[in-house]
C-alpha cells in the first residue's frame, strides 16, 4: 500500500484517456482486469478506488468509444469485457495529441526560469 | 455528436433503468468474484478472501450510486420514480386522493374559470390587423360621472382636427324589419356606420364593395352591405346579389357588397348602412348616441393622441362652456365599447387592480383547500414515517425527501388541475351560452380557455402541491425525524403540533362562518331553480313590439313624439284587437317589460294625511323615497296573468291618464297597484290604500329632483308574482294605455298551450299594420324563463353546491385524519389502560376529547363570526333566517365531525393490550 504522499490524484478526464489506452494496447478487458492493469503499470501510486472505474466505463460506452459484452474469463467466470471501438480509437488519437500538447505546455511553464 | 448521443442515452436510461441496474449489479458481483479468486490464489481461506475482496473494492452501493449518476440524469430519474410513486399513492390512499383531489379540482376550476372569463373580457386582443392600435374615444361627463354618447358635433371636430388618429369613424346600432320580396319580415340589427369602419378593419368585401365615403352624403342612394350569414341564408350565397333591393323598415336599400364570414365589426353586426347623421340638424349634446372609433396613425403613440385629444377637449370646453365645460374626451381601448365591463370612469389601472385583487381572493380558495389537503397529507406522512427514516438513514437528504413528497402531491394536484380545467371549460361554455342568449358576443371574445388559463391552472397546481406536499414534508422531516428512528415501526415520532391544531380550529371556524351564507344562498338558488313562476307560463306567447323611431331635431321634437306615440298607440290597439280575434286566444295584454324582468326605479311615497297643492313635494317627514321595481301595465294585465288581488280594486283604463298633482291623485282617479312585498318592505305594513306614489327616476342613480311623472294613488295590492325569483321584489305597477310606453312586451294568453303557429301569425299581423312595427323575441313565456338568467342560476347552483360539498368533505377528512392520528399515537397508552381494566367509555372519551375540543372551539368561533357578520349586514346576508340557518349548519358540522371521529375511535377501542404492549 502506498502512502498518502505518493498517491497521484487523477486529473478530471484523464481516466477516460487511460482506460482507452489500456484497451487499445491490451485488447478487451473486464473492469477488474482494467483496475489491476492500472495499478500494475503505475506500480501502485495510481491508487484507484475500484468503484470509480464504473462511471468512466458507462460514460465511454454511452459515447460509443467502447463496447461491453459478457464473456467467460480464463477461470470460467462471467465478466463484462470492454473493447475499444473504431470511434474510440479515433478519439484516443485525438485525446492523446491533446494531452501531449497540454503536457508540453505545462512543462514549458514549469521549466521557465523564475524571476 | 458524441455529446448528443450520450445525452439521449442518459435520457433513455431514466425510463429504462431496470435492465441497466441488473447489468451493473451482475458486473460488480463478477468483479468481486474475480477479486476473491485472486485472494484465494494468494492463499487466503474462502471466508477471509470474500471479506478482503469487499474491502479492496470499497463501497459497493457508493460505486453503484456513482455509476447511476453518470448513466442517467439523476434528478430526472428520481423525479420519474417519485411521480410513479405518487401515482401509486393515489391508488393506495383513495380517500385522500378523492377528497383532496376534488377539493383542489373545485378550487382550480373556480380560479381558472374566473381567470378565463375576466381576462377574455378585460384583456381581449382585437383580432384585426394591428388590432392593438385600434382605439375608441369616450366622452366623459365629469359632473354626471357617465359617458356622453350624443357627440355628433364633437365627432366631426375630432375627425377634422386629430392628426395622430386615422380612419376615425362612428357607428350606432339600429333595428329594422328586413323585408325581402317573397320572404317574411325579420327584425335585424344594423350598424349605421361611417365608411371608415371598413378601412379601419382592413377587411375587403367578399362580393362587391364595402361602404364608401360618398355613401354618407344625404343625397346619395340608400345602400346596404350584407353580412356573410345573411347572404347565405336569405340570398342562397347568390353572387349576383349586388344591385338587388331590400327593404329595411320603410326604406328601400340597394345591396352593394357582402362581407366575409366572421366579419362582425364594429361589435356583433351583420348588416351595414352608412351613418348619415348631420350635426347641423342637432344642437350640441343632442341627436343620436354614437360610438367613435379610430386607428393610431402610423408612427403616432397613444400618448400623443391622448394629448391631442385633451387639447381639443379643452378648446371645446372654453368655446362651449354651457354644454362642454364638464366633458372630457379620452382614448380608451376599443374593446371597452362592449358594455359587459364598462370602465365606469375608472382608469385602466384601477380596473386592472380591482381585477387582480379579485383574482387574488379567488386564488385564496385554493390556498384554503391546499391547507386542508396539507393536514391530510401530513397525517398520511405520519404513517410513512418508517419509510422516510430508513431513506434518511440510507443517505437521502432532507431536500430529497421533501422533493419526493412534493412530487407526490404534484401528481394529485396535476390530476385535480386537469379535472378543474374540464369543469372550468364546461362552466365558461355555459356562461358564454347564457350571455349569447342575451345577445351575440362581440367578435373579439372567444369563449373557452386560452393558453394563459392553462398556465394559470398549472401555477395553481404547483401552488397546491407546495402547500399540500412541501409544508407537511418540512414539518415531518424537521428535527423530530432523528428521534423517530428510535421508535421505528410505531407512529409515535410525529406530533400534530400547535400549527396543525390551530389550522384545524381555524378551518372548522371558517366552515361554520362561511357555510351558513353558502347554504342559505345555495338553498335560495336551488329554490329559484326549482320554483315555478306561479302561473301557467306555457300558455303565454310573448313578444317585444316596437316601432322604428327617428331622432328628431330639437325644433320638431315635441310634434314628432306626439305623432309617434299616437301612431304606435293605434298600431298596438289594432294588434291587440286582431290577436284577440284569433282562435284559442283568451287574453291579450301588454306591459313595459315581462313580469320578472321589471326595471328598477326610484319612487316617492306621500304618506302624509293630506298634502296641499301649494306644497307639491310634501314635507320631508311625509315623503318616503324608495328604490323599487317598476312595471307599466295595461289595465287587463293582472287578469291575464291570474294575479290575485289582495285588497282594493283593479286598474281601469282611466287610471292610465297622466299623473295628477299631489293630494289630487285619488280624486282624479289615477290609480296604481303595488305588490305584497312593496307593502311589507317599503310601507312597513302601513295600509297602502290611498297613499300617493310617484316616479322620480328611472334608475337608482337618478337625482330625485328630476321629476318625471305626476302622483298616482295606490288603489290595490296584488300577490307577489312571478314566484320563481330569489325573493319577491317590492314592485310598483303603473297603468299605461297604448302609446304611453314604447317599446312594449306583448303577452298573448291561450286557452291551451300556445301553438307554434301563433308566432308566425303575430309577425304577419304586425308587419301588415306597418313595415316599421317590429316584433322580436316571439317566444313562449316558459321558454323565456328557462333561458338566460335560468342558465346562470343553474351554473351558480352547481358551483355553490360543489364548493359546499368540498368544504364539508375536507373538514370531515381533516377531523378524521386528526382522530386517526391521535388514536395511532396513543395505542400504547390505550393498551395499558385497557389491560388495567379501564372502562372502554372512559378510554373513548379520552381519545376523542382533543378532537371534540378542537371541533367545539371551531364551531363556537365560527358561529360568533357568522352572527357578527349577520348583525353587521343588518340581517341582509341571510335575510333574517340566521336563527334557523346557524344552528342547522352547526349541527351539520358537528355531525360530520362526530361521524369522522367514529371510525378511528372504534379502532382505538379495539386495540388489544397484548399487541399494543408488544410494540417497541
Amino acid at each position: 500500500m502506498s502512502s498518502e504522499g505518493d498517491r497521484v490524484a487523477l486529473l478530471q478526464g484523464t481516466l477516460d484517456l487511460i482506460v482507452l489506452r489500456a484497451l487499445s494496447t491490451m485488447g478487451p478487458l473486464h473492469a477488474y482486469a482494467l483496475a489491476s492493469r492500472l495499478a500494475q503499470v503505475s506500480e501502485h501510486p495510481l491508487s484507484l478506488n475500484q468503484g470509480t472505474l464504473y462511471p468512466a466505463l458507462i460514460r465511454l460506452e454511452q459515447k460509443g468509444w467502447i463496447k461491453g459484452a459478457w464473456q467467460k474469463t480464463e477461470n470460467n467466470r462471467d465478466a463484462k469485457f470492454y473493447a475499444i471501438t473504431k470511434a474510440g480509437a479515433r478519439a484516443l488519437t485525438r485525446q492523446t495529441a491533446r494531452w501531449r500538447r497540454l503536457a508540453s505546455l505545462v512543462d514549458t511553464l514549469l521549466l521557465e526560469p523564475g524571476p | 455528436m458524441t455529446t448528443v448521443r450520450r445525452a439521449l442515452l442518459r435520457l433513455l436510461a431514466v425510463f429504462r433503468g431496470g435492465r441497466a441496474e441488473a447489468d451493473l449489479a451482475r458486473e460488480i458481483e463478477a468483479h468481486l468474484q474475480l477479486l476473491e479468486d485472486t485472494f484465494v490464489a494468494r492463499g487466503l481461506p474462502a471466508d477471509e478472501a470474500r471479506l478482503a475482496a469487499r474491502r479492496a473494492f470499497g463501497g459497493v452501493e457508493q460505486a453503484k450510486e456513482h455509476q447511476r449518476d453518470t448513466r442517467s440524469f439523476r434528478w430526472l430519474d428520481d423525479s420519474w420514480l417519485d411521480l410513479k410513486l405518487g401515482a401509486r399513492m393515489l391508488v393506495k390512499y383513495p380517500g385522500l386522493a378523492l377528497v383532496g383531489g376534488m377539493g383542489m379540482a373545485v378550487a382550480i376550476a373556480i380560479g381558472a374559470g374566473f381567470f378565463a372569463v375576466s381576462y377574455s373580457y378585460v384583456y381581449p386582443t382585437l383580432p384585426l390587423d394591428e388590432g392593438d392600435r385600434v382605439v375608441a374615444i369616450e366622452h366623459w361627463d365629469t359632473g354626471a360621472q357617465r359617458q356622453e354618447f350624443r357627440s355628433l358635433h364633437d365627432f366631426v371636430l375630432w375627425r377634422d382636427q386629430l392628426r395622430s388618429l386615422t380612419d376615425l369613424g362612428a357607428f350606432r346600432t339600429i333595428r329594422r324589419n328586413l323585408i325581402v320580396p317573397g320572404g317574411p319580415a325579420e327584425p335585424v340589427t344594423i350598424a349605421e356606420m361611417t365608411a371608415s369602419g371598413f378601412t379601419l378593419a382592413r377587411v375587403p368585401a367578399l362580393v362587391g364593395r364595402p361602404l364608401v365615403e360618398s355613401d354618407e352624403r344625404a343625397d346619395a342612394p340608400a345602400v346596404v352591405v350584407l353580412g356573410h350569414e345573411m347572404w347565405r341564408t336569405r340570398f342562397a350565397s347568390d353572387a349576383s346579389v349586388v344591385g338587388r333591393d331590400i327593404r329595411l323598415g320603410d326604406t328601400v336599400h340597394t345591396v352593394v357588397g357582402v362581407m366575409p364570414e366572421r366579419f362582425t365589426f364594429p361589435v356583433t353586426h351583420r348588416l351595414w348602412v352608412p351613418l348619415r347623421a348631420d350635426p347641423s340638424e342637432y344642437e350640441r349634446r343632442e341627436g343620436p348616441a354614437i360610438r367613435v372609433f379610430a386607428r393610431l396613425a402610423h408612427g403616432a403613440t397613444r400618448e400623443q393622441a391622448h394629448a391631442e385629444l385633451a387639447a381639443i377637449g379643452q378648446r371645446a370646453a372654453a368655446a362651449f362652456p354651457t354644454t362642454h365645460e364638464q366633458l372630457r374626451p379620452r382614448l380608451v381601448p376599443y374593446t371597452s365599447i362592449y358594455g359587459v365591463i364598462s370602465s365606469g370612469g375608472m382608469d385602466g389601472w384601477q380596473l386592472q387592480w380591482q381585477l387582480h385583487l379579485m383574482q387574488f381572493f379567488v386564488s385564496l380558495i385554493l390556498v384554503l383547500v391546499g391547507a386542508n389537503v396539507a393536514i391530510l397529507v401530513y397525517a398520511r406522512t405520519a404513517t410513512r414515517l418508517g419509510e422516510l427514516t430508513v431513506r434518511t438513514a440510507l443517505g437521502a437528504t432532507r431536500r430529497r425527501i421533501v422533493a419526493q413528497l412534493f412530487l407526490e402531491a404534484l401528481v394529485l394536484a396535476a390530476l385535480a388541475a386537469a379535472v378543474g380545467l374540464l369543469l372550468a371549460h364546461i362552466g365558461v361554455m355555459h356562461l358564454s351560452a347564457a350571455l349569447s342568449d342575451a345577445g351575440d358576443l362581440p367578435f373579439w371574445i372567444e369563449p373557452g380557455l386560452s393558453a394563459g388559463v392553462f398556465v394559470y391552472a398549472a401555477g395553481l397546481a404547483i401552488l397546491a402541491a407546495v402547500l399540500a406536499g412541501v409544508v407537511p414534508a418540512l414539518q415531518a422531516t424537521g428535527r423530530r425525524l432523528r428521534p423517530a428512528l428510535l421508535h421505528l415501526g410505531s407512529s409515535t415520532g410525529l406530533h400534530l403540533g400547535r400549527t396543525w391544531t390551530v389550522l384545524i380550529v381555524v378551518q372548522v371556524a371558517l366552515a361554520v362562518a362561511v357555510l351558513p351564507e353558502i347554504v342559505f344562498t345555495g338553498w335560495e338558488w336551488v329554490r329559484a331553480g326549482l320554483a315555478t313562476p306561479g302561473f301557467a307560463a306555457e300558455k303565454f306567447l310573448t313578444s317585444g313590439v316596437e316601432m322604428d323611431r327617428e331622432i328628431p331635431s330639437r325644433a320638431g321634437a315635441d310634434a314628432y313624439e306626439r305623432e309617434f306615440a299616437s301612431r304606435f298607440g293605434d298600431h298596438l290597439t289594432d294588434l291587440v284587437r286582431r290577436l284577440e280575434a284569433e282562435p284559442g286566444v283568451s287574453h291579450v295584454t301588454f306591459a313595459s317589460r315581462l313580469p320578472g324582468d321589471e326595471a328598477t326605479a326610484r319612487v316617492e311615497i306621500n304618506h302624509g294625511a293630506h298634502l296641499t297643492p301649494s306644497s307639491p313635494g310634501g314635507s320631508v317627514a311625509d315623503v318616503l323615497t324608495a328604490d323599487v321595481r317598476l312595471l307599466h301595465v295595461d289595465a287587463h294585465f293582472f287578469d291575464a296573468f291570474d294575479v290575485p288581488l289582495l285588497t282594493g280594486r283593479r286598474l281601469a283604463r282611466r287610471d292610465a291618464d297622466s299623473g295628477a298633482a299631489a293630494g289630487d291623485a285619488a280624486a282624479a282617479g289615477r290609480g296604481a297597484i303595488v305588490n305584497r312585498a312593496f307593502v311589507q318592505r317599503v310601507l312597513l305594513d302601513m295600509n297602502p290604500l290611498g297613499l300617493e306614489v310617484r316616479l322620480v327616476g328611472h334608475d337608482r342613480e337618478s337625482a330625485p329632483d328630476r321629476t318625471v311623472a305626476g302622483w298616482h294613488a295606490i288603489v290595490g295590492v296584488v300577490e307577489d308574482f312571478p314566484t320563481h325569483r330569489l325573493k319577491p321584489e317590492a314592485t310598483l305597477y303603473l297603468p299605461a294605455s297604448p302609446g304611453q310606453i314604447h317599446p312594449v312586451m306583448l303577452a298573448v294568453r291561450m286557452r291551451a298551450a300556445a301553438p307554434a303557429t301563433l308566432a308566425d301569425r303575430l309577425r304577419n299581423i304586425a308587419t301588415s299594420l306597418d313595415p316599421t312595427v317590429r316584433v322580436h323575441e316571439v317566444l313562449p313565456l316558459d321558454e323565456v324563463y328557462r333561458q338566460g338568467e335560468q342558465r346562470i342560476v343553474r351554473l351558480g347552483v352547481v358551483t355553490i353546491a360543489a364548493v359546499t360539498l368540498s368544504v364539508l368533505l375536507l373538514s370531515a377528512a381533516g377531523i378524521y385524519a386528526l382522530m386517526s392520528f391521535t388514536v395511532a399515537r396513543r395505542r400504547r397508552e390505550i393498551g395499558i389502560r385497557a389491560a388495567l381494566g379501564a372502562d372502554p367509555r372512559h378510554i373513548l372519551a379520552s381519545i376523542v376529547s382533543r378532537a371534540f375540543w378542537q371541533l367545539a372551539s371551531g364551531v363556537v368561533i365560527g358561529l360568533t363570526a357568522a352572527a357578527l357578520l349577520e348583525t353587521a349586514s343588518d340581517g341582509g346576508l341571510m335575510d333574517g333566517h340566521a336563527r334557523v340557518v346557524l344552528p342547522v349548519v352547526a349541527a351539520i358540522v358537528l355531525t360530520v365531525g362526530v361521524l369522522a371521529a367514529c371510525g378511528p375511535a372504534r379502532r382505538g377501542l379495539r386495540v388489544q393490550p397484548i399487541d399494543a404492549l408488544r410494540e417497541p
